[in-house]
């Protein structure tokens, strides 16, 4: 079967067979975890560091990658496609765990030191994840 | 300090945004227009930050000098986003298959959060 190219992540190329639904699922969810813990690395730099909020969006990108990892593991993905994947999960389970994950500090909103009004840059770029397509299928 | 409030806010923003563009400059987002785009849209939005800047009434010169440089870096950062020089949508392409949506439009749309 043909393959086409749908992504670059961490570098490297990633090519699929046309039709491949699961492995596209797993391609595009880290094509797109690649770009949010980006943006949490800028948050990171900003007051949020000092907040509540980052610290627990980045424990649920912890936790959803892990979920992802096991769910790529399980997955019918071909054996070497498997094993490059999971190593960039790795990789952004590494990034992740860099990022602040201490939830007992005040909401920079309460602090009145951020002043953005009801939205939340951290939750905002975890919504990211959620609008791509194709959705998780069932392993 | 006497920094208007939504100086601020754009300038959190704006820093979140270019570090996901930057990002996406590592994929194959680097020749699409949706990338180009964005790229043209946040530079705007730059230079605009710098201009109200400009008028705004900040009488603390060190202050205004500080933002000043604020505003220098990440507009260096838009400038220096690379995109290719041939840009097509990756989906029409037919590389992207992220469905309807383009994240890196979708995170220019987080400077929507700034009131």
């Amino acid at each position: 079967m043909a393959k086409a190219r749908c992504g670059r992540i961490l570098g490297e190329d990633i090519y699929i067979e046309e039709g491949d639904t699961t492995t596209l699922y797993f391609v595009n969810q880290l094509r797109v975890y690649q770009v949010v813990l980006a943006a949490f690395k800028a948050l990171d730099q900003d007051i949020c560091h000092d907040g509540c909020s980052l610290p627990s969006i980045v424990n649920k990108v912890i936790k959803r990658l892990g979920k992802l990892k096991n769910d790529l593991a399980a997955s019918d993905v071909a054996a070497e496609k498997k094993e490059s994947l999971l190593s960039k999960v790795d990789s952004f389970l590494a990034d992740a765990n860099r990022l602040p994950q201490d939830t007992s500090q005040t909401c920079r909103k309460s602090a009145g030191e951020c002043i953005i009004g009801s939205g939340c840059f951290a939750t905002g770029a975890l919504n990211l994840i959620d609008i791509i397509e194709p959705k998780a299928p069932k392993i | 300090m006497e920094i208007p409030e939504d100086l601020k806010n754009q300038m959190l923003g704006l820093n979140i945004v270019l570090g996901a563009l930057q990002s996406a400059t590592g994929e194959i987002c680097k020749s699409c227009i949706g990338l180009e785009g964005a790229r043209t849209k946040v530079g705007k939005m730059v230079k605009k930050l710098g201009m109200d800047l400009d008028t705004a009434s900040i009488s603390c010169e060190k202050t205004k000098a500080d933002l000043q440089a604020r505003i220098d870096t990440l507009s260096k950062a838009a400038e220096e986003l690379k995109v290719a020089e041939e840009c097509e949508c990756q989906k029409t392409a037919g590389n992207c298959k992220l469905g309807e949506v383009c994240f890196v439009t979708a995170g220019v749309d987080l400077m929507k959060l700034v009131p």
